[in-house]
């Protein structure tokens, strides 16, 4: 019985407390990533940062307002619209267009607003200048410029996409920021997105 | 074998034990030409799983560890129960299991083997293996819990093939080991068995991801049920080596043996009591596991039989073995010891992995069985663990009984 | 007492002939089913040599990289006939990458789970996807109570959407499990896997509580032409069976300024990727001006990827 004292305390209790103290390693520092951040307050430079190619996708312009992080662009919008600019047919001269019915605007269908009575065409379209948009007091809104139109109902979401909440970037998460336009994912006749198939599925398992 | 050993060296050791394995009776030959044709039967279904990769098996993303961890996680349980019998013959000095150590020894390592194949026919990618070896590879360690049991599974099957061997080869020359060359080994492994077997569970302890895992009862209750089942399958090799060969086995020694795994199987049906009370007394999102276990989920229940099986067949062979109706014929306790160690087999292979990985993280629900590339590899590496055990045993006995027959009990 | 010798002896010689027979046999059975794929050319055989004995990418010096990188181009010229480039950037200075999710604008479309199979080059035979996408009932939160295999007109009626995938959690157990170091944390907070340093052990998938990461349990296929060629080491380059795979963050796109090809996908922006540790960036006002959460915070395992209503 005393060897077996004398052996448990060479080989079991050295090794034990060897073992002890290497699990104390295995408890790493649990900094949290919340911590992290908040104590990241500096700004960057925006030159030392991630090297990206400025993106020119298509046309941007800049916006009226800054975000958090100073100036920031947008897609154009009227160089995505086939028939811009709208004073080429709505002015006070005749003008003979052939196939008119077909692109009258009949077709847009207007699922904006209470769906028992929708937002009206003028409630957006200047009726004096067809090729801007007019606020409810009055002041003219340039298409590409169409968040400070959304943004006196859709105020919130206007909020958020100035910060980055709401909206996409473009291409890039680093270099200057361009974001995607409102009318670039919302038809601003029918902004909901429609209901659809979606675009793949996940397998059962076995 | 009437040759005069004392004088030959270890090149010899060796090709008289080569020697010693391949003769023996017609029923010994044909013993071993089935156990040759389990291996085969392995190596083929290892051939389809390397070809295919382990889309032959029927793990998926959600039951990530299936039949063979299972069998790995039984199996280190048998290893480490060899303990069971060293700690009453070194530390308490028992006469009557000294003679059965070497017998618990080889089981050890034989089982020690099986772990290992099971593992390395669970690797994606097994000739990658050397990335886990410090110096040539990296090795995480504290950290990884696999790491540890790596090198604590290495290192048992080190002290469990080599103080054996030492010992043999000496009673081969003829001659008395000497006691401090491997007797502290003998002590560091009764701790390092312990240790295996703790680290094995907290392989799955650890993972605060699994919540069926993550308890704390999960390393004594491993203990316990791996010195149950560990020792009646020694129990059940004694039988065979005792029927079979003219090493003879006493009573007394089974009886030890018994109360052991009596002792250690009631701790574990204790331990199980408290993990179902645990689970099911006030059933949260965590005892999903063990709905999915006992009753099913979603229409999944094939572990259900199996898990039911093995509590009955547990509480019925712990029974039979605590009042022991057959007291002086030990060998009729044989179907007890069975029925033991197929319901601790299930309950902590099967019973215990595939419901830890169902429900996935993320709520899915799968059934699973194990396919027939996974049976066969399953029973090629079973036949390769018993045929280390035989190639071990049979010539370590047959040393032993011839050093006993001329030195008497040492 | 000899004749009974000479029988043992013929029983001897008779279990030695058989059992090396079978040796043998097996032998020539595994080599011939491996030899065949290997010495389809002995330029691939050697490349394939080299690559075997490389080592882990994060002990590898610059040069060691390149030659790996080239070796793996060469490999996919001659194995498949397609050009890739293998970019090796490193993490960028004071990055940390940050996901938010948008739980009110995700509407089920599943875009952002077509563009990653595609970017990432995911195998198709078995449908692996990074992204779930989970049906939730109002009044539920968490995504184990959701239905990830729905397939219907979206978005249904009672019903929101959330997806998950890898969270690149800064304190990760996927990380502090890997055996042979085969994944780690980034400094700019991805968690990596070193694929061909992988075992394929799975116990990083045993101890991740978010089901984010993959097992390639069979040889990905991928038809030719979907093959994204632009690729990172760490990231969307072509793995084999029996390695280990996860989301990255698109590093291959995030390391060179990119939005991850999710949040590029998702058509309704539901999605905002970003730099943590710059105070101007869009993920850094969702953080500080929403109501955010993260899952399964309980478990102490500190994602990078918050999910926010508006």
């Amino acid at each position: 019985m005393k060897n077996f004292f004398v052996y448990s305390i060479r080989f079991c209790v050295i090794p034990g407390l060897l073992l002890f103290l290497s699990v104390l390693t295995v408890f790493s520092n649990q900094e949290g990533v919340t911590a992290r951040y908040k104590d990241a307050s500096q700004k960057l430079d925006i030159n030392g940062q991630v090297e990206t190619i400025i993106p020119v996708p298509k046309q941007i312009v800049k916006a009226t307002m800054d975000y958090q992080g100073g100036p920031f662009f947008i897609e154009a919008r009227k160089s995505e619209i086939k028939r811009f600019k709208c004073s080429s047919c709505h002015n006070n001269k005749t003008v003979s267009i052939q196939n008119a019915a077909a692109i009258s605007h009949a077709d847009i269908k207007m699922v904006h607003g209470d769906t028992a009575a929708p937002l009206a065409c003028n409630t957006c379209h200047s009726q004096e200048d067809r090729d801007s948009l007019v606020t409810s007091k009055g002041s003219k809104i340039d298409l590409d410029h169409v968040y400070d139109m959304c943004g006196q109902c859709h105020f919130r979401q206007k909020k958020d996409w100035i910060g980055g909440a709401h909206g996409k970037r473009v291409t890039y998460w680093a270099g200057q920021r361009v974001v995607k336009n409102c009318t670039s994912c919302h038809n601003p006749h029918s902004p909901r997105f429609d209901k659809r198939w979606p675009a793949t599925y996940s397998v059962p398992f076995k | 074998m009437k040759k005069d050993t004392s004088s030959k060296g270890l090149v010899s050791f060796v090709k008289d034990g080569i020697l010693w394995n391949l003769s023996g009776s017609i029923g010994y030959q044909i013993y071993l030409c089935i156990l040759v044709c389990l291996m085969l039967a392995g190596v083929y279904g290892y051939v389809i799983q390397f070809k295919l990769g382990l889309s032959a098996t029927n793990m998926s993303n959600i039951v990530s560890w299936g039949f063979y961890i299972s069998n790995f996680t039984f199996l280190v349980g048998v290893a480490a129960a060899a303990v069971m019998l060293i700690l009453p013959s070194y530390v308490f000095n028992d006469k009557d299991l000294h003679k059965v150590v070497i017998i618990g020894e080889v089981v050890a390592v034989g089982a020690l083997v099986m772990c290992m194949s099971f593992v390395f026919v669970d690797l994606g990618r097994p000739l990658q293996f050397w990335h886990l070896i410090p110096g040539i590879g990296q090795l995480n360690f504290p950290s990884s819990l696999l790491s540890w049991d790596i090198l604590v599974l290495n290192g048992y099957l080190a002290l469990n093939a080599l103080v054996p061997a030492y010992i043999v080869y000496c009673h081969y020359k003829g001659r008395e080991p000497v006691g401090k060359y491997y007797k502290p080994f003998v002590f560091i492994s009764i701790g390092w068995a312990v240790a295996i077997h703790m680290v094995t569970a907290f392989l799955y302890q650890g993972l605060p991801a699994r919540p069926f895992w993550n308890n704390p009862l999960m390393g004594p209750r491993f203990l316990a049920s791996a010195f149950a089942a560990g020792p009646a399958i020694i129990s059940l090799v004694l039988h065979v080596v005792n029927a079979a060969t003219d090493y003879k086995i006493d009573n007394k020694i089974f009886n030890k043996l018994r109360i052991i795994i009596v002792s250690a199987a009631v701790i574990n049906l204790l331990m199980l009591f408290s993990e179902i009370f645990k689970e099911f007394y006030f059933p949260t999102h965590h005892s999903q596991s063990a709905m999915y276990l006992f009753f099913g989920l979603e229409g999944h229940n094939s572990l259900v039989p199996w898990i039911w099986t093995a509590i009955s067949i547990n509480v019925l062979g712990t029974l039979i073995l605590a009042f022991n109706p057959f007291k002086e014929r030990q060998i009729f306790l044989m179907p007890a010891l069975v029925l033991l160690i197929v319901g601790i087999w299930i309950e902590k292979g099967i019973g215990l992995i595939v419901p830890g990985l169902v429900p996935s993280p993320m709520g899915e629900i799968v059934s699973y069985s194990p396919s027939t590339v996974e049976l066969l590899i399953t029973v090629g590496v079973v036949g390769l663990g018993m045929f280390v055990v035989t190639i071990l045993l049979k010539p370590a006995l047959m040393i032993e009984k011839k050093y006993e027959e001329t030195h008497g009990h040492h | 007492m000899d004749s009974d010798k000479t029988k043992k002896i013929n029983r001897r010689a008779f279990l030695k002939g058989a059992a090396s027979t079978a040796i043998v046999g097996t032998a020539a059975v595994t080599t011939g089913c491996k030899g065949k794929g290997l010495l389809g050319s002995s330029e691939v055989f050697a490349l394939e040599f080299q690559e075997y004995f490389k080592k882990h990418y994060c002990l590898m010096t610059p040069a060691e990289r390149q030659e790996t990188v080239s070796r793996l181009e060469k490999l996919a010229r001659i194995k498949q006939d397609i050009t890739i480039e293998i970019d090796t950037t490193g993490p960028g200075q004071d990055v940390l990458y940050g996901y938010a999710f948008n739980v009110t604008r995700c509407e089920g479309y599943m875009e952002c789970v077509k563009a990653c199979v595609k970017e990432n080059n995911l195998d198709r035979r078995s449908n692996t996807q990074y992204i779930r996408i989970f049906e939730m009932e109002h009044g539920q939160m968490s995504p184990d109570q959701g239905d990830g295999k729905y397939f219907h007109m979206v978005p249904r009626e009672g019903h929101f959407y959330m997806g998950v995938q890898c969270f690149q959690c800064e304190n990760p157990p996927c990380v502090k499990a890997c055996p042979t170091k085969a994944t780690w944390k980034e400094p700019d907070g991805i968690v990596v896997v070193d694929y061909d340093w992988c075992i394929g052990c799975r116990y990083c998938m045993a101890a991740c509580p978010y089901w984010g990461r993959r097992f390639n349990w069979n040889q990905p296929e991928i038809p030719k032409q979907e093959i994204a060629t632009q690729q990172h080491y760490l990231g969307n380059r072509q793995r084999v069976r029996g390695m280990m795979e996860k989301c990255t963050f698109c590093i291959q796109r995030s390391r060179k300024g990119k939005l991850t090809a999710c949040v590029e996908a998702c058509p309704t922006g539901a999605r905002v990727f970003g730099n943590l540790l710059d105070p101007d960036s869009e993920i850094r006002f969702v953080l500080e001006n929403k109501k955010v959460y993260r899952l399964k915070e309980d478990l102490g395992t500190d994602p990078k990827f918050w999910y926010f209503i508006d």
